[in-house]
């Protein structure tokens, strides 16, 4: 048992750095297919992408996964292609990478991992996109710069073809010449490479040999390609003895020069030829001091101011910065979210400790020769409940992610999804760094998910459409989170068509949902919201993106199983916004707590709109349901203590005062009747056991520090009850 | 005639004087008082013996449901055994306990009128509900007959029980299944 044990927290440690990696990966080919949009190239995102697939090839082939290890070793060396300019970055290469994530994550999902994963179309696919890549190149730009044959020769493969890549966008070229302690050439190096990294990309580095025969010191040449000032530069990079020279075009070269690009294997035996060379000469640097001198650079004059940036985008830099935030993600722990329960079960513990202490605390005060005793007590325990404060604060900080990463898969989706719908969609995401609950993120992708995809598929017109209509042709669907006090409000805004109301009704009314009259005198958010009843589907066309079977309401049941409220707008010839507010955790969420038949309950105040004095006067019985006036709506009333069957134990002295608690879900209200408020007190909701599933009405239970259990009101499922019976009631009542 | 017990009863316990007997394999119950009669669980499911806490009635939940209770942080479902095995109730008193017993993926506190000692039963001093046949609840595992010498703890009155004593034997996890 205990060997079961082991396995399944290794295969568990296994999904969670294999699912990491994946989303890692999804993120930076997000980046790559911006950038390639933006007509630029970025090598460093593309060699992460790299590392990131070679990566979990290891780990697939250390966890025994063979199907995912092909999987991976195929996208390596596709990649690896791609690296290296043998096949180009396109639209079609993006799309074969991003399918071949999406495998990696069917892999992953499902259970048996073992079963052999057909992937023999997706090599298909790479054969094509390696054919369609132009194999000659109408002419070899690096012929233009002085550069021996003696540096290109000993360049890898991978070097060269950046060197290529930056000549043939124009970058200018850059030789540093440095001297380094044998002893502390590594170290040096590093810091060389950090100082460049904003400034310039390093090529390559080569050992050169000077007349000097110093054997303590190696001399480098540095080949570098960058578009910063030559000040700026050298400001940046030249310390001590280094020279920073600009290797200078050679300025006619009128003939074109055919070269043709040989095929990948034959490439990289040359290559790897061209490495073994350099290594060797880098084992032995100071013995080649006597042998043949590099050939001297025709150094000329610095050209100084003469190169302004050719082309760097604001895009650019974004792409830059994001990718320069992920290598922090690197310094961190995966931690079992049931660990971080436990320590907050404990820190419950401890609060219930800290009010067992202050109540000796008042018990000492009473004794007149023990009040400095008391008093000193009372100093400790104000410490302790700052620290604990703490505690908790900390652990709820721990159990914060933020939805960047929910975001990045639907970022695949919409891209994945407005290709197959062939519309044309630009997804807009703000507030990806906004912080929510790890259960929350967790539970938010399938609703979201399906937002988007509604959007997709029933929101954005068809390009034609849209150019007709006079729109822009590219429909934009927008991701926006924020804070908003204890709660965070996600929008899902499309520019599409946007929701008809008459539509909606004349739906509903045929799908038997309301009858005419009731569609006659419904109000306008009424009518958005009958999306989020069972059984409505606005299309008859059932598509693969959102026709399903889950439908809106299902959105909403998850959403409101949060804690959460999610709201409609939409225009006609507009589009649509679905607002979703939430609260930020699970784990601890303000209270309202409240008696009523002797008991006491926590209502979360997410689900409370206000609470006031119930006049009896202005109850109204309405097809024998109790409703009252509220600022001129009608609000229907629902008795906690006849709804649970309480005793009739009213609170001494307040018999005659009841009060009235509204709840709002969505567009329903319902005015929850109760004997006495309590106030309000943060409140750590813990889940009732497998024995009390079948019960309705209660969320969960807490400590509220007094020694016994509350339990919560799941308000939402309250209003859903109480409104259905009240139909059904009607119902019967009409027939 | 027994052979089923073993995959019924966790912890098995070899018995340590090694006497004459046949079967040498003893089995681990908590015997405890419901109304008049006397039941007992297999030892090694029950967690923790509470006197009852203030309990926290849940509306709505079925009879036998008392409520619930926190055990250290964790919110624990507690059943009034004698409403589940149709005892007469007697009152709450310095005797009542509430035994935290595991049943089926979830830990329940069950409450009883007293808790009274363990018993160490070999094979033969157990009857198989099937064994003795007639409309057993399928929470009943069977029939235990101790011998008085081979009850283990605290000497209580219990002790010298009267050989005609008979203790029902439980499976906790179909009490929890309605």
């Amino acid at each position: 048992m205990a060997g079961a044990d082991d396995e399944s927290g290794v295969r568990e440690e296994f999904l969670s750095e294999a699912q990491e990696i994946v989303e890692t990966l999804s993120r930076d080919l997000l980046l790559l297919d911006e950038s390639q949009k933006a007509g630029r190239s970025d090598p460093d995102l593309l060699n992460d992408i790299f590392r990131a697939v070679h990566t979990l090839k290891g780990l697939a082939g250390m966890f025994g996964l063979p199907s995912l290890q092909t999987l991976a070793h195929t996208l390596e060396n596709l990649l690896d292609d791609l690296r290296l300019g043998r096949v180009d970055l396109t639209q079609d290469t993006l799309d074969i990478l991003f399918d071949g994530i999406e495998r990696i994550q069917q892999i992953l999902a499902s259970g048996d991992q073992s079963t052999a994963h057909d992937i023999s179309d997706l090599e298909k696919s790479i054969d094509r996109v390696a054919d369609a890549t132009l194999i000659t190149e109408a002419r070899d730009p690096l012929k233009d710069y002085a550069l021996g044959d003696n540096v290109l020769g000993v360049l890898t493969e991978y070097e060269e073809h950046r060197l290529r890549q930056n000549v043939s966008q124009g970058m200018p070229l850059y030789r540093l010449r440095v001297s380094f302690g044998l002893s502390s050439i590594d170290t040096a190096l590093e810091e060389l490479k950090t100082r460049a990294r904003s400034l310039a990309e390093l090529i390559t580095f080569l050992p050169s040999m000077n007349g000097g025969g110093d054997e303590e010191v190696i001399d480098l040449e540095v080949l570098l390609a960058s578009n910063s000032e030559f000040e700026v530069l050298r400001e940046a990079l030249v310390t001590g003895n280094a020279v920073l020279e600009l290797v200078p075009r050679k300025s006619a070269q009128p003939q074109r020069v055919e070269i043709e690009r040989p095929k990948a294997g034959q490439q990289r035996a040359m290559h790897a030829e061209a490495a073994e060379r350099r290594t060797a000469q880098t084992a032995a640097p100071s013995q080649a001091g006597a042998g043949e001198p590099v050939e001297p650079v025709e150094s000329t004059q610095p050209e100084t101011r003469t190169h302004t940036p050719a082309q760097p985008t604001a895009a650019m830099d974004r792409v830059g910065a994001d990718a320069l935030s992920l290598r922090s993600v690197a310094n961190t722990v995966r931690v079992n979210i049931q660990k971080l329960d436990h320590l907050m079960n404990v820190v419950g513990e401890l609060a219930i400790v800290r009010s067992a202490v202050s109540q000796i605390t008042e018990r000492l005060r009473t004794h007149p020769e023990l009040r400095y005793l008391s008093t000193e007590l009372h100093r400790i325990a104000r410490g302790f409940e700052r620290n604990l404060t703490e505690l908790q604060d900390g652990i709820l900080d721990v159990r914060m992610v933020p939805l960047g990463q929910v975001f990045d898969k639907l970022a695949r989706v919409v891209r994945q999804a407005a290709r197959d719908a062939r519309k044309e969609i630009r997804l807009e995401v703000k507030g990806s760094e906004t912080e929510v609950d790890k259960l929350i993120v967790e539970e938010l992708s399938d609703p979201l998910m399906h937002l988007i995809r509604n959007a997709i598929d029933h929101g954005i017109e068809s390009v034609d459409r849209r150019l007709e209509l006079g729109k822009p042709s590219i429909g934009v669907i927008s991701l926006y989170a924020y804070q908003k006090g204890n709660h965070v409000v996600i929008e899902v805004v499309d520019d599409g068509a946007g929701m008809d109301p008459a539509r909606l009704t004349r739906r509903a009314v045929e799908r038997g949902i309301i009858d005419a009259d009731e569609a006659r005198e419904m109000s306008r958010d009424d009518v958005l919201n009958l999306i989020f009843l069972p059984g409505f589907s606005t299309t008859d066309r059932i598509t693969d993106l959102s026709g399903r079977g889950v439908g809106m309401d299902v959105v909403k049941t998850n959403i409101s199983k949060l804690g959460g409220v999610i709201d409609i707008r939409s225009e006609v010839g507009k589009g649509t916004s679905v607002n979703i507010t939430l609260p930020i955790t699970l784990a601890i969420i303000s209270a309202l707590v409240i008696r009523v038949g002797g008991q006491t309950y926590a209502i979360p105040l997410a689900n409370v709109q206000e609470a006031l004095l119930l006049d009896a006067r202005s109850i109204r019985t309405v097809e024998g349901r109790e409703v009252m006036t509220l600022r001129g709506g009608t609000l229907p009333l629902c008795r906690i203590r006849e709804l649970f069957k309480l005793g009739d134990n009213l609170e001494v002295g307040r018999a005659s005062r009841q009060f009235v608690v509204v709840s709002q879900l969505g567009a329903r209200r319902i005015g929850l009747v109760v004997d006495m408020l309590l106030g309000q007190q943060d409140i750590v909701i813990k889940a009732l056991g497998k024995s009390l599933r079948n019960v309705r009405g209660f969320s969960g239970a807490t400590d509220l520090g007094d020694q016994s259990v509350t339990l919560v009101l799941d308000t939402p499922q309250i209003l859903e009850e109480v409104l259905a019976s009240g139909d059904r009631r009607g119902a019967e009542a009409a027939s | 005639m027994s052979r089923m017990l073993p995959s019924m009863v966790p912890g098995v316990v070899r018995d340590a004087e090694g006497k004459a007997r046949s079967d040498d394999v003893a089995y681990e119950f908590l015997a405890f008082k419901l109304g008049t009669e006397t039941y007992a669980l297999p030892l090694a499911g029950v967690q923790e013996i509470l006197k009852p806490p203030r309990i926290t009635r849940v509306p709505r939940a079925s009879h036998e449901i008392l409520g619930i209770v926190s055990v250290r942080g964790r919110v624990t479902t507690v059943i009034d055994l004698r409403r589940r095995l149709r005892v007469p109730e007697g009152p709450i008193d310095k005797n009542t306990r509430v035994l935290l017993v595991e049943a089926g993926n979830e830990v329940l506190g069950m409450l009883v009128d007293a808790v009274m000692q363990v018993y160490r039963l070999y094979e033969d001093e157990v009857e198989l509900a099937s064994a003795v046949g007639g409309d057993m609840n399928e929470y009943v595992m069977g029939i235990g007959r101790p011998r008085a010498v081979r009850t283990l703890g605290r000497s209580t009155s219990q002790d010298r029980s009267d050989p005609n004593d008979i203790l029902i034997l439980l499976h906790a996890e179909p009490l929890l299944r309605r």
